[in-house]
């Protein structure tokens, strides 16, 4: 036993923890739990806890025997949220097959085989995310106008506001959970929320989602309001974006950074930039999953419909932010489609590969979008290069299915489970009625 | 000039005598530089000294030859102090001629140095070499006392002052070594002192300019340095750590000045590179980390390779307070490795690579890497430290001989063994610091020049017949260095049940358990009893056993299942292991052995037919008794030898069994390819039926009988687990009653099948008749006429696409012939295949995939008709062949290969999907083979068991580290397959 699993059962004894959840990931991004007591955590450490996959979206039917769950030890952290009562912590798992062997349909295991191609091309990657999501005043009952909890709009300091206390607490707790946010604020629409976690290593920050994304909910919960990561939840307001911030490391240098290049930015900048825009149309079924995910993008303003990157533009794809010039290792690109309700272990991997092999291909970077992209006209883009982004699910479907690319990151098997899972999203989906036709159609037709 | 006057006369004669005594091989030479010498020194040093202080050197000529270019060249009160020393202590000028008699790089250094004067005097010689820190510090002006020295300049000058107190010291080390007094491993030690020295002169160096020179840096060395067991010339592999991220700019600045003084080219050369690529993340990491960045990447991404270069990692220079806190730090890394997933097929595999990585030319003259070299005995005292270290403390140790001791002394191996290797390291090692000496160059590859091999030969004190006597010395190390998995894992495992041999290793069962689950033994104690059976005793056969155990169970270690391969052995040498020829097979063919080891530890198809023929198994010795033999003379003299058909169909069935057992092992030791595994068992059914056929009943002068192989069979691609699909077709001779010639093709049909068929203990021949007309309701047997009428009435497209597969195999060849021909246009029908047909066709298989697929079983994984399976592949080509066959002659086989070739030089496909298609079809092909194979029956699905899984890609020659690779790849091969057929076969647009 390593020197970190035998620091948890210490810490275990120490703090008095009663129950230790073991947190995994399904292909779809949801968290999933199982808790055990703190006598089995040594067995767990080295054996593994066995678990019926069958039951796990996407897990199912890889093989016939059950899966083990083995806790990574470098992520225990005691919930800050159970004050009362006997303490509970939590480690993120590993999906093992009885073997030992990685399983292929583990999340954490696609992002991990990602970032070791990554290392032994030298890099590894760090990212950082900017979440959005709103709060609203209670779960919203099926079929009701969901109600935000105030009408304040971006970087408002709202007077004794809801939403004021609830990103205080939510930063402390989250703080708590060794998660450094580094900026939090009101955003656009009514009841909106952004909080920036700071950079850390792709894996790290994939973690630290699953875990917001919790704890996120859970003061709300306590707060007697409720969180959602819906991409769109209003039509008028804007959607919930996940900009994430990516960079690459050789060893402790920003790779990303080359003193007197175009926008500093090294041949490996560029060539990584470039990767993720020609393939950023296939990746986007991952990167924005859902049905709901693309009446964001289609909303326009922030969210970006076109693969192109500018240094100002907002409405890009990808941005590359301006930073100080002392702070070479600052040097990063702006993913601006991804949004809140993603997988991030598959959409970290995803980016990764399409910005490697930019780089393994040597791709050039196209010239820069300067203009606001929504204004120009079709013909416009399309001279100048830019192609759209999927439209719809269905689009980015049909994108991700001819691409080698997403089959290689995902391993096979996810890969297949992810399609069949979203057309039959885009089959349900495509059945619907919706009130809107209602209202078109009925009175006149 | 005083040579030439003197010649002949007594004095040289006997000159010349004691110099060829010595060793001289050019005697000329020799005498007129010993005459310079005389002369330059006055007649001090004189020509019978001279004589006696060479015996023994390596190089006698070249010695001379130095010793006179050296007084010839030095100042005159440098010679003068030279020849005080001389005349004072006469062994002074042996050492001088050893010494300059190995290199003619020492002479070179003292002509150009004269003020160094002739290193040392006996005294100092007789001792180590204490202080070298201490002078090499001094001589860039760094003061060795202080706790942060920092040089005076790293300038050139600096760095030339360097270099040349550096060979000064090495020059002393060789002197002491050629001396022989010493064991190779305290020169070793000696070597890595001064390679410390000099890491900690020249990081004196790196810190000056740099803006805080007092940055804590620690050096840590690894590999030899770190082990102190360095050679002469070598890299020397370090890693380097500071206090906090703050000093990393620093510390990598004075990292990079302290490499550039060690590697940097001068007047006065180089010494030797810092190799830094050891580090984290290689040769990309940073330079230089904090230890916690040190930590956090081993907790995380370190590999196994990694954990093993770690055990060497000791602090040589700079902030010991850092370089405490990095050994502290990663120590634990090191001994939880063994716990690691995949350690020992990691470190197999690394092993495997550096062999692979020996251009093979010069692979039978490498000293280091290769099979037998130094390579293979640090590798495998590493790994037992890493096995046995972690419950263990006692067997810690950086340095390969001490740790080899400390194993044997605590039992972990046998002392006999550890003894002999021990003996074989001092050899290599030595016969490797020889060799560099010769030209000071880091090599270690033996030369092939007669000469050189003398010279090294003699400086190693071989001096009887020194050519012939060092290669085999060398032969024999290497042979015994061979055997070390053999010896250091396997054979203490012997003693722990057995304990014959007190000198032996007396490994306790915790220790041997432990040994066992990490060499890959599920059931350890199992596996004891097992090889307590096989090596208890005093039969001749538990003596031959016991010798060979060790090498079976390194092979059955290697394969997936080593418990069954061990527990299989047993069973065969419990039914065989009497016989003579058994025990002679085992011992002389070692590949036998080993082959053996291999087919019982993943195949159970080949176990099965070595359990039923063990004598089979001779013919795993030699690659060409593996290849099909022609089988038609053989089945023909078994015909004329047996009148009775039982007793002959009984020896055509053991023939057969005798060719799946040369098949199915050839395959599973990947010495064939599927095309030819499916030709040659396709060859063997047609055989072992046209005998069978001959058998049943007398010919009958009435009827003319022809026997058409349908499917794989009649693609001649049959795989282990197929059935053969037959039709029968028959026709009257002329003025024959039909009645009557069907009743009696019919009873020669069933007579036939029923010989097939009878119980036996070979594996029976099953035929498949289900394709004919009508199918199961449809007459055994039909005369030609019939199959032309049905085939032009009733036929529906699918039959005749069942037809693109139909070739003659037995019976008679000219209705054969007659049969092909009248099925023509029923397969390669003129207008192609029309509107309906093609619908019929699509919809038909369309509802097979939905319909005959077994429940529960994932469409992906089915082999035949799941997903871009083998289905998918034949009915996109047979779709083709229907279209265009009456066209394209090439695409008329009845092979799918050939006809995906044919249709791609038809332009039919392009190039691409043909790529796509066959490689998913071969890929398929092979893995229903390989099923067969690892589980002794067939089945149609990728298994989703992993230990089946995993044993079917080690078998198809997938490394063990990567089990889940073969998925992968089949399934990649079959969805781009799938989209092949969507496209071609469904005519679908994407």
């Amino acid at each position: 036993m390593d020197k970190q699993a035998e620091f948890v059962l210490r810490t275990v004894e120490e703090r008095d923890i009663r129950f230790v959840r073991l947190w995994f990931t399904d292909i779809l991004g949801a968290l999933k739990s199982v808790a055990i007591a703190p006598a089995e955590l040594e067995g767990a450490f080295t054996e593994g806890i066995g678990f019926d996959g069958s039951a796990i979206e996407g897990f199912a039917r890889v093989y016939e025997s059950d899966m083990l769950a083995r806790p990574d030890p470098s992520t225990f952290s005691i919930l800050p949220w159970r004050e009362e009562g006997p303490g509970v912590a939590r480690m993120f798992c590993d999906i093992k097959m009885p073997d030992g062997s990685p399983s292929f349909a583990d999340p954490r295991h696609v992002l991990k085989r990602a970032l070791t191609r990554a290392a032994e091309m030298g890099f590894t990657f760090y990212t950082h995310s900017e979440v959005e999501f709103y709060l609203f005043k209670d779960e919203p009952a099926l079929g009701s106008e969901p109600v935000p909890i105030d009408r304040y709009g971006y970087f408002d300091n709202a007077p004794n506001g809801l939403a004021h206390d609830f990103r205080r607490q939510a930063i402390t707790t989250l703080e708590a959970m060794g998660i450094s946010v580094e900026f939090s604020h009101h955003e656009g629409g009514p009841g909106q929320q952004e909080i920036d976690l700071r950079y850390a290593d792709a894996l790290s920050t994939a973690d630290n989602l699953m875990t917001f994304r919790l704890a996120i909910k859970e003061v709300a919960l306590d707060q007697g309001i409720f969180a959602s990561f819906m991409p769109k939840p209003f039509m008028e307001h804007p959607g919930s974006g996940m900009h994430t911030h990516l960079s690459l490391f050789e060893g402790d240098t920003n790779a990303f950074y080359e003193p007197g290049a175009p926008h500093q930015l090294s041949k490996v900048a560029r060539s990584f930039l470039a990767g993720l825009l020609v393939h950023a149309p296939e990746i986007t079924a991952v990167t924005n999953q859902w049905v709901n995910s693309y009446k964001r993008i289609a909303g326009g303003a922030e969210a970006p419909a076109w693969a192109c990157w500018g240094r100002h533009n907002r409405s890009a794809l990808l941005r590359v932010p301006i930073y100080k010039p002392d702070k070479a290792n600052s040097a990063r690109l702006e993913y601006r489609a991804l949004d809140s309700a993603t997988n991030p272990y598959l959409a970290f991997a995803l980016l990764l590969s399409a910005g490697l092999k930019g780089i393994e291909e040597e791709y050039e970077m196209p010239p820069e979008a300067e203009d606001n992209v929504w204004a120009l006209s079709e013909i416009e883009r399309s001279a100048l290069g830019m192609r759209p982004l999927p439209g719809s699910l269905n689009q980015a479907i049909i994108a991700m299915e001819n691409s080698e690319l997403v089959a290689d990151t995902l391993g096979e098997h996810v890969f297949d489970f992810f399609l069949r899972n979203k057309k039959a999203e885009w089959n349900e989906y495509r059945q619907q009625v919706t009130q809107w036709e209602l209202n078109r159609y009925l009175p006149s037709l | 000039m005083i040579a030439d006057s003197s010649q002949g006369s007594p004095r040289v004669s006997s000159m010349r005598v004691g110099l060829l005594k010595a060793g001289v091989t050019d005697s000329e030479a020799a005498i007129t530089a010993v005459a310079e010498i005389e002369s330059y020194s006055d007649q001090a040093i004189s020509g019978a000294e001279l004589s006696r202080a060479l015996v023994g050197v390596a190089d006698p000529d070249l010695a001379l030859k130095s010793l006179a270019r050296l007084v010839a060249s030095a100042p005159a009160p440098e010679l003068t102090r030279m020849i005080n020393t001389v005349t004072a202590e006469p062994i002074v000028l042996g050492r001088l001629l050893t010494l300059m008699g190995v290199s003619t790089r020492f002479a070179d250094f003292l002509v150009l140095h004269p003020e160094i004067g002739i290193i040392a005097d006996s005294q100092s010689l007789a001792e180590p070499p204490e202080g070298i820190r201490a002078r090499l510090m001094t001589c860039v002006g760094a003061d060795p006392h202080q706790e942060i020295p920092i040089a005076m300049s790293s300038q050139d000058d600096v760095l030339d002052a360097l270099r040349v107190a550096y060979f000064q010291e090495l020059m002393g080390i060789a002197a002491r070594d050629l001396t022989g007094i010493y064991p190779m491993e305290v020169i070793a030690g000696w070597l890595s002192d001064l390679a410390d020295a000099t890491l900690n002169a020249a990081l004196a160096i790196g810190r000056v300019g740099v803006l805080h020179p007092r940055t804590p840096l620690a050096v840590i060395a690894m590999g030899k340095s770190g082990g102190r067991e360095l050679n002469y010339i070598s890299d020397v592999d370090v890693i380097f750590a500071t206090d906090e991220s703050d000093s990393v700019n620093d510390a990598t600045q004075i990292a990079r000045g302290l490499m550039r003084a060690c590697s940097a080219v001068t007047a006065e050369g180089s010494i030797w590179e810092v190799d830094a690529a050891l580090r984290p993340e290689g040769k990309q990491g940073a330079l230089v980390r904090t230890v916690e960045s040190h930590v956090g990447y081993y907790e995380r991404w370190a590999s196994t390779w990694e954990f093993q270069a770690l055990l060497k990692a000791r602090c040589v220079a700079g902030d010991q307070t850092v370089g405490e806190q990095y050994i502290h730090g990663v120590q634990p890394f090191i001994w939880a490795a063994a716990d690691r997933d995949g350690f020992v097929t990691d470190v197999q595999a690394m092993r495997r690579r550096v062999e692979e990585n020996v251009n093979a030319s010069i692979a039978d003259r490498e000293i280091k890497l290769g099979p037998g070299g130094l390579r293979d005995i640090e590798f495998s005292v590493q790994l037992l430290q890493l096995v046995h270290g972690r419950s263990d403390a006692l067997i810690r140790s950086s340095n390969t001989i001490d740790a080899l001791r400390a194993l044997a002394m605590w039992g972990y191996v046998g002392r006999e063994e550890a003894s002999q290797l021990e003996h074989s390291y001092r050899f290599l090692r030595t016969l490797e610091h020889r060799i560099q000496l010769r030209h000071l160059r880091r090599t270690h590859i033996v030369p092939q020049d007669p000469d050189e091999l003398r010279v090294i030969a003699r400086s190693m004190g071989i001096t009887s017949n020194p050519i012939d006597t060092l290669i085999s010395q060398w032969g024999s190390n290497r042979a015994e260095v061979r055997r070390i998995h053999e010896k250091l894992f396997y054979r203490p495992l012997l003693n722990a049940v057995a304990g014959l041999d007190a000198s032996a290793a007396r490994l306790g069962s915790a220790a041997a358990t432990e040994r066992l689950r990490a060499l890959g033994f599920l059931d350890p104690a199992g596996a004891l009893r097992n090889i307590e059976a096989l090596s208890s005793g005093v039969s001749r056969r538990s003596n031959i056993q016991r010798t060979l155990l060790p090498v079976m169970l390194s092979w059955f270690a290697q394969a997936p299942f080593p418990d069954t391969g061990l527990s299989a052995f047993r069973a065969v040498s419990d039914q065989v292991g009497s016989s003579h020829w058994y025990l002679r097979l085992l011992r002389d063919e070692s590949l036998i052995a080993q082959r053996l080891a291999y087919l019982l530890a993943s195949t159970r198809y080949v176990t099965e037919l070595i359990h039923k023929v063990p004598e089979s198994i001779s013919m795993l010795a030699h690659n060409e008794d593996l290849v099909p033999p022609v089988l038609g003379p053989e089945i023909d003299s078994v015909l004329t030898r047996h009148l009775e058909p039982e007793r002959a169909v009984s020896s055509l069935r053991a023939i057969r069994r005798r060719e799946l057992f040369r098949t199915s092992s050839a395959d599973a030791l990947r010495l064939t390819d599927v095309t030819t595994v499916g030709r040659a068992l396709t060859e063997v059914a047609e055989a072992t039926i046209r005998g069978a056929l001959a058998c049943a009943n007398e010919e009958d002068p009435s009827v003319w009988l022809a026997i058409i192989g349908m499917g794989r069979f009649g693609g001649c691609e049959l795989g282990f687990g197929s059935d053969a699909d037959l039709m029968f077709v028959f026709e009257p001779a002329v003025g024959a009653d039909h009645e009557v010639a069907a009743k009696s093709a019919f009873a020669r049909v069933n007579r036939m099948r029923s010989l097939l068929s009878a119980p036996a203990d070979e594996p029976p021949l099953e035929l498949d008749t289900d394709l004919r007309p009508e199918g199961k309701n449809g007459p055994l047997v039909r005369s030609l006429d019939s199959f032309a009428a049905y085939y032009k009435n009733w036929s529906s497209p699918w039959e005749a696409q069942a037809l693109l597969r139909a070739r003659t195999v037995a019976g008679d060849a000219e209705l054969g012939a007659r049969f092909e021909k009248m099925i023509a246009p029923v397969r390669y029908p003129v207008a192609g295949l029309n509107a309906t047909a093609l619908l019929e066709m699509r919809t038909l298989k369309a509802r097979m995939e939905t319909e005959r697929l077994p429940r529960g079983i994932d469409p992906k994984r089915h082999i035949k008709l799941g997903r871009g399976g083998l289905s998918d592949v034949e009915w996109t080509i047979q779709l083709l062949q229907l279209s265009h066959g009456h066209e394209c002659p090439e695409l008329r086989t009845t092979q799918t290969l050939q006809a995906l070739a044919a249709a791609e030089q038809g332009q039919l496909m392009s190039h691409q999907d043909s790529a796509i298609l066959a490689k998913a079809w071969t890929l398929a092909s092979e893995v229903r083979n390989a099923i067969v194979l690892v589980k002794g029956k067939s089945s149609d699905v990728l298994p989703i068991d992993v230990t089946d899984l995993a044993a079917i890609a080690y078998l198809m020659g997938y490394s063990r580290s990567r089990v889940g690779q073969l998925e992968q790849d089949y399934l990649r091969a079959t969805r781009r397959a799938r989209g092949v057929a969507e496209r071609i076969f469904y005519g679908s647009v994407s």
